[in-house]
């Protein structure tokens, strides 16, 4: 078949691919987006409404199906009984690791990809975060600082909508919110514990959400349902099928094709450009070709790796836009698994109403105004909270008209702070081609090598005494430290494998997400992660998408591409 | 009232206070294609029989419908046969004959065929068995995220949890008595127990 041509091909329709989508086609570029899985239409596929009644096993999921058909994405807590079609099929989708060292990888391929499955906080990074690798010896610098992107934050927090509480914290710097949700009472209880236990040092506010307390951009406020991760017909929470796509949709200048399985990117030695991108069409499993002077990889951490990786040619054996040797090296994932739960008594009289798509965050406190002991950067820990429901009346021998009623009366509040972690940039943690596995349309795949480090797991055992300290400080009974040992993949912020950098010899991409190598070539997923910080990253890969995509047509514009 | 009607409604409401229940209705249309509950697939009509009166002892009608009204039995009945493994079918079904014959060496009747005092009788047993089948696991680890360890096990606690689960996620169980809503419409953070929204009459 013969090639298409486009101003620019978007390889990916998730977080970041809606964005360079909207930012390319809004810049007048006439923009192909690829996308491996299936269109997605609100109307019919998003799931949030159904009712517990309304499910076969009531919620219970459909456990064969999922052992059999979705062992590794039914681990995650997003994967229900509704919209277990949002996560791929692992038996179609492979990968491999070493022994004793595992590694979950939930992947969500369809239009939108994980933006609509995404837990939605949102926090920008701070120069605490940039300047770590410089501080302490470790990898590389980061290309940028905290002023190239917080214009960039306010561009992306304007068109998503957060909503949040401003706080003041440098390490933590605060954007422009729509009004926060409500805490409910047992987070007011533990907020004005920490307030005068901890003087200030740690503070609990509600998380910021890109989910709509107001009508924000034509898109509703939430009306409180609760599982978002299930999609939403009112367009309240933000992901790519939500807002960018259609908005890109609008400029009249977006194509896009769902089923398109990118295989691989094509390098011409001539212009030392990418000058197409092979496609297996997913459901024909035909082989396409499309041409662009412009590409933008969005593929997610991983699979972006895996396309280099698997993009090999005589100037590049090891990968493309690999002259540095680090693509596919550096993964990181944030670490969680540690933290505390108790019961708060009191206030049994009162409850919550509706269900609130949000938790309650203590911003990072340790190794922020000064060094402390133990290990190096720091964690947030989310707070979830809420009253003991019927399910209490399980191991209770009860029975009867007043067991009925008792236990449809919400019990006592409960309390859990868990914690996200930073993972420490490590070359041995990498990925690489596995030639002996492929996928369901004969692409390899990758082997996973990763684990967590000493500093990592010191930072988790911090997290299970810090939790239990703030616990016991709001007076909770029956505290219960936990350190589970949820594997890197587990909080899905994936990220690393093309990180960017100031020099050609050590990193993959430049200040602007662009190839070192390769000038046709950014890639804006969360795989240019130099570090990872301790917070939710969706919102920095959409800052830096857009930021990226500014250049990137600039350049274009100007003849340098 | 149309979909496109409550959306654009819902665009034009900023501060929504409260969802009215012909929007429900609407939006709710839209995804009503899930399927209902089938024919017993694994239960004897003797044992649907044991499972359905066990449950409504356990979560009796009251001013709310119980749990046979709103039929408990069939849910568990789906679950024994397509969700539990092997091990956990054949355990529950071994448990439901020893509630036979519990009830046959007591009161030489099956436990269907009991009255109300003698079921109760039974069930107040197992319930003391449950508990110190927990009891006994009192220094067993804990789980994830420190979860309690619990007598999975243990029949009754397998009985229960499928019949709390069963009744509560019902139609009925859902909005009549805990008088939960699929769409809230708001979120008020800590009010009173009794300012909660009033019963649904359906």
């Amino acid at each position: 078949m013969a090639a298409t041509k486009f101003d620019a091909i978007v390889v990916g329709s998730g977080m970041t691919g809606g964005w360079a989508a909207k930012e390319l086609t809004e810049k007048g570029l006439h923009t192909l987006v690829l996308e491996a899985g299936r269109p997605i239409v609100p109307e019919k596929d998003y799931v949030e409404h159904v009712a517990p009644w309304e499910m076969p096993f009531r919620g219970m999921r459909d456990r064969k199906k999922l052992l059999q058909d979705q062992p590794i994405q039914s681990l995650c807590y997003a994967c229900e009984e509704t919209n277990a079609q949002f996560f791929v099929k692992d038996t179609e989708h492979p990968y491999t690791t070493e022994p004793g060292k595992p590694f979950r990888w939930i992947r969500g391929r369809q239009v939108g990809g994980r933006s609509i499955l995404w837990g939605r906080q949102s926090y920008r990074w701070s120069d605490l975060d940039f300047t770590a690798n410089l501080r302490e010896g470790i990898a590389v610098d980061w290309p940028i600082r905290y002023a190239d992107l917080a214009p960039w934050y306010d561009y992306v927090e304007d068109f998503i909508g957060i909503s949040g509480e401003a706080l003041g914290l440098a390490q933590l710097p605060d954007g422009k919110f729509l009004p926060p949700m409500a805490m409910n009472c047992a987070e007011l209880a533990v907020k004005q514990a920490m307030a005068k236990h901890f003087g200030g040092e740690r503070v609990l506010t509600i998380g910021r959400v890109a989910v709509l307390t107001e009508t924000h951009r034509g898109r509703a406020a939430c009306h409180y349902c609760g599982p978002c991760h299930r999609g939403c017909i009112t367009l309240s929470y933000f992901s790519s099928v939500n807002a960018t796509l259609p908005a890109a949709e609008k400029t009249g200048r977006l194509t896009l094709r769902p089923f398109s399985t990118v295989d691989s990117l094509i390098f011409d030695s001539n212009t030392r450009r990418i000058s197409g991108v092979r496609v297996i069409d997913s459901q024909t499993k035909a082989a396409l070709e499309f041409q662009a002077p412009l590409i933008f990889l969005c593929a997610s951490t991983l699979e972006s790796a895996r396309i280099l990786l698997n993009s090999t040619s005589p100037e590049f054996p090891s990968g493309l836009a690999n002259s540095s040797g680090e693509l596919g090296h550096n993964l990181m994932d944030h670490i969680k698994g540690g933290g505390a739960k108790g019961i708060l008594p009191g206030q049994e009289n009162r409850r919550s109403f509706g269900n609130r798509p949000n938790i309650a965050y203590v911003p990072r406190f340790r190794n922020v105004k000064e060094k402390q002991a133990g290990f190096l950067r720091g964690y947030g820990l989310q707070g979830e909270a809420d009253q003991e429901g019927w399910d209490r009346g399980t191991i209770s021998p009860a029975f009867g008209a007043d067991f009925k009623n008792a236990i449809s009366r919400p019990g006592h509040w409960q309390f859990t702070f868990s914690g996200y972690g930073e993972c420490l940039p490590n070359h041995n943690n990498f990925v690489e081609i596995d030639k002996n596995t492929v996928d369901a349309w004969g692409i390899p795949s990758l082997k996973i090598h990763c684990a967590f480090g000493e500093n990592e797991l010191a930072i988790r055992k911090d997290m299970a005494i810090v939790g239990a300290e703030m616990l016991a400080a709001a007076g909770a009974i029956s505290i219960q430290p936990f350190q589970d040992d949820d594997p890197p993949g587990f909080s899905v912020h994936e990220m690393g494998t093309a990180r960017m950098g100031r020099d050609p010899k050590t990193s993959v991409l430049n200040a602007w997400n662009q190839a070192h190598d390769i000038k046709n070539l950014f890639i804006t997923d969360g795989s240019c992660m130099t570090s990872s910080g301790c917070v939710n990253p969706s919102l920095t890969y959409m800052a830096l998408t857009a930021r990226a995509c500014d250049y990137a047509v600039d350049q274009l514009k100007r003849g340098e591409l | 009232m149309d979909r496109r009607k409550v959306l654009k409604l819902l665009l034009a409401s900023s501060g929504l206070t409260a969802m009215p229940a012909e929007w429900v209705a609407a939006f709710r249309s839209v995804h009503a294609d899930l399927g209902s509950a089938s024919a017993p697939r694994i239960l004897t009509p003797r044992q649907d029989a044991t499972v359905g009166a066990m449950a409504e002892l356990i979560l009796p009608q009251t001013d709310t419908p119980g749990a046979k009204a709103v039929r408990v039995n069939e849910f568990i009945d789906h679950i024994v046969a397509d969700w539990y493994s092997d091990q956990d079918r054949v355990r529950f079904l071994a448990g439901l004959a020893d509630v036979d014959a519990r009830t046959q060496g007591l009161f030489k009747k099956d436990f269907v065929d009991a009255s109300a005092e003698q079921q109760s009788e039974i069930l107040r047993a197992l319930g003391e068995e449950m508990a110190q089948a927990r009891e006994a696991l009192a220094t067993a680890p804990r789980g994830y995220r420190g979860a309690d360890p619990e007598p999975d096990d243990n029949f009754y606690f397998m009985f229960r949890q499928l019949t709390l689960t069963g009744y509560f996620t019902s139609e009925a169980g859902f909005t009549q008595q805990l008088r939960e809503e699929i769409i809230p419409g708001r979120f008020d953070g800590c009010i009173p127990f009794e300012a909660r929204t009033p019963s649904k009459s359906s």
